[in-house]
C-alpha cells in the first residue's frame, strides 16, 4: 500500500523506533498550544542532520508537506500539520553539541530544552537570555522559529539578538550554514532573517547561541494597585523617566486571583494589578534602582511595594507569572491568548478598550502583559464547546488585535503569526508588502513543501478578510478549539 | 559590463516627465558631487517620495537602467566597482522626522535624514540613538551599509535596536518589515535583510528605532599593556567581571596616533615611519562605563591600576568620535591605504589580529588597528610604506594572506582600497553564510540585478 510504503522509507531512515503512523499514535500530533488542529500522516523522529535533510528529499519526491515542530508549546498553530504530510519532531536531537566560554557562545540541537541550556551553562557563571513562560518545556528550535521572547527580553532582546549561526536544511534537503560564531559576516544577514520564519524558510539542526553572563546581584519588586489604569501609568512613567528594569510584567486582579489560588505565589488577593519588577546587575546598582522603582510605583499610586527578601521568595513570585496560563486552565474549559503590542503610552487606553470588548461579548478577560514591552496577552476564557460562545470568543479576539493595530501595534509580539493570524496579516500588510514576502518565502521554500499555508495569507484569504460581514477566521481555527 | 540602452539624455527627459525637471540633475558639473568610486553617473534624482522613487525604480528596471541608492555619499568606495551608473537616486528630499514619542522611546525617520541631526534631536529629549557613522550621512546610509561603532558593545547593532523597514524593491513594489513597537514577529524580519544589504535589494526609505535613554554621565577609562596577548587577557578578564561597559576599544600601537586631535593633516605632508619609530610601543583598552555615582565608582575600583589615563569629561565625546570615524581619519592621512572591516569570533581577535600584522608587514603596509574588543569587530587600516610602496597586485596579495590565516566563521571585508586594486580581488572575500541563497534572494527583489550592479557581494 502507498502510505505503508512511505511509513518503511521513513523507518529505514530514522530507524524502526522513530516513525508513528498508526492514528491513535498521531492524535497527540494534532495539536499545539493554540486553538488550531490537524492531523498529519506520519511523525518522524530524526536523529541527526543527515536524518533531516533525507526525510526533507523523500517528502519532496512523495509530494508530501513538512512541519517542523519542538515541544509543540507554540500558541499560533506553527507546528500544526495543516497538509497532512510528515512532522519531524525533534525530540531525539536535542544534545548541547559545544559549550564555548571564552567566545561566548554554544551550540545546541533544535531539540534541546530552553531551560536545560540555562541550567548547563550555570556552572559556567552564563545563562540563555531568552525565556518564554514556557521554557521548561519549550525547545531552541522552535524558539528560533518563532523568535520567542518572555519576560527579561525587555531589557536583553528576543531570541534574533541572541542567535549568530544556524546549520539549516533547505526545503530541497540541502545542508547549508548561515553566519557562524562571530558576531556579524559578510554578506546578507540571512541568519537574522532565518529567525521567526516560522519554519516556512527551512529546518534549523544546529543553533549557534549569545551566551550571557549572569547578572551580580537581581531584586524583584512586587508594586500592588488598587487601580489596574494606576499600574498601568506607573509603565508609561517608568519607560519615560529611562529606567529599564530588566523586565515588568502586570497581572491584573483577576488572573492573579486565578494564579494565587493555583500557585500561592503570595499574590494579594485583594488589589486589582500588581507589577512585577526585576533589576540586574551590579550589587550597589540593583539596590539604588530597586529605591527609585519603589518610590516611583508609590508615585504612580502603588498601595505597597515589596521586594523579595530571598531568591526562594523570587522563584515563587515567578513561577506564579509563569504557570499563569495553566492556572487559568484549571477555571476554564478553555482560553484564547492574545499577543498584541502597543507603544507603550497606550497601555491605559487599551486597557479601557479590553475591558469595554469584555462587556460587549459578555467574556471574562484576563490580562497578563510583558508590560515593559508593552505586549499584551489578554486571557479570553470560553467553552470550545459552545460553538456561538466559540464564535464570540474570536470575534472578541480580532477586536482586541485591530485595536492594537490602530494605535499603531502589531498583532503578534512573540507568538507568531501561524495559521491563527493570517487573516489579520491582510490588514497589517498591504498587497504590494505581502508579495515581497511571498517573493522571498519563495526563493527559499518553492514548492512550499515546508510548513505550507502559514504566516502569510493566500490571496483569497484578504479578500475574504476585506469582504464587510464576513467572518474570515477559518474554519480550522474553529474546529480545533481546545479543550482543558 | 553596463547594459544601460539609453544615452544621457534620453534618461534625463524620461525622467523630467515622471518626477518634474526640479527631481532631475544632468548638468555635468553638479554630477560630480555624486560621483561613485571614480565614474560619474547619467543623470541624478531627487524624488520627493517613497512613491516617486517607487516609480523611478519602475521605468528604470523596465530599461534595464543600473541605478545606484544614495544617502549621504559618505561610503559610496565600498563594494566592488560598481558597472556602469545610469541613475543616481538620492534620498536627500526624504529627509523628516515623520514621528517621535519620546514617551514612548521609539521614533520613525524618513531614509534622507542625517544622523547627526536625528541624534541630536534625541538627545534634547535625553534619549539615545546609538547609530555611529561618518559626518554628514544619513539613516538610509547607515542602515545599508550596517554602520557602527564603539557603542555596539553595550547597545548592540542596528540589527538589535531598528524595529521596522519601508524600502522599494528593484522592479517597484513597496515593501516593509516590524513596525514602531519594539517588539514584533508579525511577517518576516526585513529589517535583518535590509541591514548591511548595501543597496543591492532595494531603496530604503523609511525606519524606525527604539531609542535607549542617555546616560547621565560616563566614565572613559584607558588601560594599557606591554604586549597585544596582554590586552586581550584583560578582555577575558573584563568579560568575567560584573562590569557591563558600554564600549570596550582595543587600540593597536600604531592606531594611537590617528586618535591624538581632531584635525587630519594633508597625506603630502606625512611621514608614517617617522611616527612609528619614535613611539613607544602600547597596545590599549579604552573602556567607558555609564550610570550613577555609584556604578561608576564600583567599575574604577574594579578596573584598580590597569588604568593608566581616565579621559577627562570634556573630552570623552571627541575620544569616542575619533574612534568612531578612525577610517575616515587614517583615510585622510594617507595616500592609498587598504582598510577592512574584520568580524571574528571574539576568543579568535589575538589571532586575527597577529594574522593583520603579519600580512601587511609581508607586503610592504603597516597595520593600524581599533575595534570592539569584546565582540571581535575590528578597523584594520593597512598603510603603505611611503619608501618601496606596494604594487597594485600587492594589495590582493596582502588581503588573501589575511584571509588565508582566519578561520571559516571570519569575515575580512575590505571597505576601502585604490580603485585600481579592486581589479585584482574581490574585496567582500569569503562569507560562512550560504552564497547561493543569498543570490536567490537578490533575484527575489532586483529580478534583473539593476541595483549597485556588480557591486556587492551577489550579483
Amino acid at each position: 500500500m502507498f502510505s505503508f510504503g512511505i511509513a518503511s522509507k521513513l523507518r529505514k531512515i530514522v530507524g524502526s523506533d522513530a516513525v508513528l503512523d498508526r492514528p491513535e499514535d498521531l492524535m497527540l500530533y494534532e495539536y499545539d498550544g493554540s486553538l488550531a488542529r490537524g492531523a498529519p500522516r506520519y511523525v518522524a523522529f530524526p536523529q541527526s542532520t543527515q536524518h533531516v535533510s533525507e526525510i526533507v528529499k523523500l517528502a519532496n519526491r512523495e509530494g508530501l508537506a513538512i512541519v517542523p515542530r519542538g515541544a509543540g508549546t507554540g500558541l499560533s498553530g506553527g507546528s500544526i500539520a495543516r497538509k497532512g504530510g510528515i512532522i519531524l519532531a525533534f525530540a531525539r536531537m536535542n544534545r548541547i553539541l559545544e559549550i564555548d566560554v571564552p567566545n561566548l557562545r554554544a551550540i545546541v540541537q533544535p531539540g534541546v530544552v530552553n531551560l536545560d541550556l540555562s541550567n548547563a551553562l550555570m556552572p559556567h557563571g552564563f545563562y540563555f537570555a531568552p525565556d518564554p513562560s514556557s521554557q521548561k518545556a519549550c525547545t531552541i528550535g522552535g524558539n528560533v522559529a518563532e523568535n520567542s521572547g518572555g519576560p527579561h527580553t525587555l531589557a536583553l532582546g528576543v531570541t534574533v539578538n541572541h542567535i549568530t549561526g544556524l546549520e539549516v536544511v533547505l526545503p530541497d534537503g540541502k545542508i547549508t550554514q548561515l553566519g557562524g560564531k562571530a558576531s556579524s559576516a559578510a554578506g546578507y544577514d540571512l541568519t537574522g532573517f532565518f529567525v521567526g520564519s516560522e519554519g516556512t524558510l527551512g529546518i534549523a539542526t544546529a543553533i549557534t547561541v549569545k551566551i550571557t553572563r549572569l547578572p551580580e546581584a537581581v531584586a524583584t519588586l512586587l508594586a500592588i494597585y488598587n487601580d489596574v489604569q494606576d499600574a498601568a501609568n506607573t509603565v508609561v512613567a517608568l519607560t519615560s523617566e529611562g529606567i529599564t528594569p530588566a523586565a515588568i510584567e502586570m497581572l491584573d486582579g483577576w488572573t492573579l486571583r486565578a494564579v494565587e489560588a493555583a500557585v500561592h505565589a503570595g499574590y494579594p488577593l485583594d488589589s486589582a494589578a500588581v507589577l512585577l519588577i526585576e533589576l540586574e546587575g551590579l550589587r550597589e546598582v540593583v539596590d539604588e534602582q530597586a529605591e527609585i522603582v519603589s518610590q516611583l510605583c508609590r508615585r504612580s499610586g502603588a498601595r505597597e511595594v515589596k521586594r523579595a527578601r530571598d531568591d526562594q521568595e523570587r522563584q515563587l513570585l515567578w513561577k506564579g507569572r509563569k504557570t499563569a496560563f495553566g492556572a487559568i486552565g484549571r477555571i476554564s474549559p478553555s482560553y484564547y491568548v492574545q499577543d498584541g503590542v502597543i507603544p507603550r503610552t497606550r497601555i491605559p487606553e487599551t486597557l479601557r478598550k479590553i475591558e469595554e470588548v469584555s462587556k460587549k461579548y459578555s467574556l471574562t478577560i484576563g490580562n497578563i502583559f510583558h508590560a515593559g514591552d508593552g505586549n499584551l496577552h489578554p486571557l479570553i476564557l470560553f467553552d470550545a464547546r459552545n460553538e456561538e460562545e466559540t464564535r464570540r470568543t474570536l470575534d472578541a479576539g480580532r477586536e482586541i488585535l485591530e485595536f492594537c493595530i490602530g494605535v499603531g501595534g502589531s498583532i503578534t509580539g512573540e507568538h507568531g503569526v501561524g495559521m491563527e493570524k493570517q487573516d489579520l496579516m491582510c490588514t497589517l500588510f498591504s498587497d504590494s508588502e505581502r508579495e515581497v514576502m511571498h517573493r522571498l518565502r519563495k526563493a527559499f521554500n518553492p514548492d512550499s513543501v515546508l510548513n505550507p499555508q502559514k504566516v502569510l495569507p493566500g490571496a483569497r484569504t484578504c479578500r475574504e478578510a476585506v469582504a464587510p460581514g464576513h467572518s474570515s477566521v477559518e474554519a480550522p481555527v474553529l474546529a480545533g478549539a481546545e479543550q482543558r | 559590463m553596463n547594459q544601460a540602452t539609453g544615452t544621457q539624455g534620453d534618461i534625463a527627459s524620461r525622467f523630467e516627465r515622471l518626477l518634474g525637471a526640479d527631481a532631475v540633475i544632468g548638468d555635468p558639473e553638479r554630477l560630480q558631487k555624486y560621483s561613485i568610486d571614480g565614474q560619474s553617473p547619467e543623470t541624478v534624482l531627487l524624488p520627493n517620495n517613497a512613491e516617486q522613487i517607487a516609480a523611478a525604480l519602475k521605468v528604470a528596471n523596465e530599461e534595464n537602467w543600473s541605478v545606484v541608492p544614495f544617502g549621504g555619499g559618505t561610503r559610496q568606495h565600498v563594494g566592488r566597482s560598481v558597472e556602469g551608473v545610469d541613475v543616481v537616486l538620492s534620498t536627500d528630499r526624504l529627509n523628516q522626522i515623520d514621528a517621535y514619542d519620546p514617551g514612548d522611546l521609539t521614533i520613525s525617520l524618513q531614509a534622507g535624514a542625517t544622523v547627526s541631526r536625528v541624534t541630536a534631536e534625541c538627545a534634547h529629549h535625553r534619549q539615545l540613538l546609538p547609530i555611529e557613522s561618518f559626518p554628514g550621512s544619513t539613516i538610509g546610509g547607515a542602515l545599508a551599509t550596517a554602520s557602527s561603532g564603539p557603542l555596539r558593545a553595550g547597545f548592540g547593532g542596528l540589527r538589535d535596536f531598528c524595529i521596522g523597514i519601508s524600502f522599494i524593491t528593484a522592479d517597484g513594489l513597496s515593501g516593509r518589515g516590524g513596525g514602531r513597537v519594539v517588539k514584533n514577529v508579525a511577517g518576516y524580519d526585513l529589517m535583518k535583510l535590509m541591514i548591511g544589504s548595501y543597496g543591492s535589494l532595494g531603496v530604503i526609505t523609511s525606519a524606525n528605532f527604539k531609542l535607549f535613554p542617555s546616560p547621565q554621565q560616563t566614565l572613559t577609562c584607558v588601560c594599557q599593556f606591554d604586549t597585544l596577548a596582554e590586552a586581550f587577557k584583560f578582555r577575558d578578564w573584563l568579560l568575567k567581571s560584573p562590569l557591563s561597559p558600554i564600549s570596550a576599544e582595543y587600540i593597536g600601537p600604531e592606531a594611537a596616533e590617528y586618535l591624538k586631535d581632531n584635525q587630519p593633516r594633508d597625506p603630502d605632508d606625512w611621514d608614517p615611519e617617522a611616527r612609528i619609530t619614535n613611539d613607544k610601543r602600547v597596545w590599549q583598552v579604552a573602556v567607558r562605563f555609564a550610570g550613577s555615582d555609584r556604578a561608576l565608582a564600583r567599575s574604577r575600583s574594579e578596573l584598580g591600576s590597569r588604568v593608566v589615563q581616565e579621559i577627562n569629561p570634556n573630552d570623552e565625546v571627541d575620544f569616542w568620535n575619533r574612534l568612531a570615524t578612525f577610517e575616515q581619519r587614517l583615510s585622510s592621512r594617507h595616500h592609498n591605504p587598504m582598510v577592512f572591516q574584520l568580524e571574528v569570533p571574539p576568543a579568535e581577535s589575538e589571532n586575527a589580529l597577529t594574522a593583520a600584522h603579519e600580512s601587511a608587514s609581508e607586503y610592504n603596509f603597516v597595520a593600524a588597528i581599533v575595534g570592539r574588543a569584546t565582540l571581535g569587530s575590528f578597523v584594520v587600516g593597512f598603510i603603505p610604506l611611503a619608501i618601496d610602496p606596494p604594487a597594485v597586485t600587492q594589495f590582493a596579495g596582502a588581503a588573501s594572506a589575511l584571509r588565508g590565516r582566519l578561520s571559516k566563521d571570519c569575515s575580512a571585508i575590505v571597505l576601502r582600497c585604490p580603485r585600481e586594486a579592486k581589479q585584482h580581488f574581490d574585496v567582500w572575500g569569503s562569507t560562512p553564510t550560504d552564497t547561493a541563497l543569498m543570490q536567490k534572494v537578490k533575484r527575489a527583489l532586483d529580478p534583473k540585478g539593476i541595483l549597485n550592479r556588480g557591486r556587492f557581494l551577489v550579483v
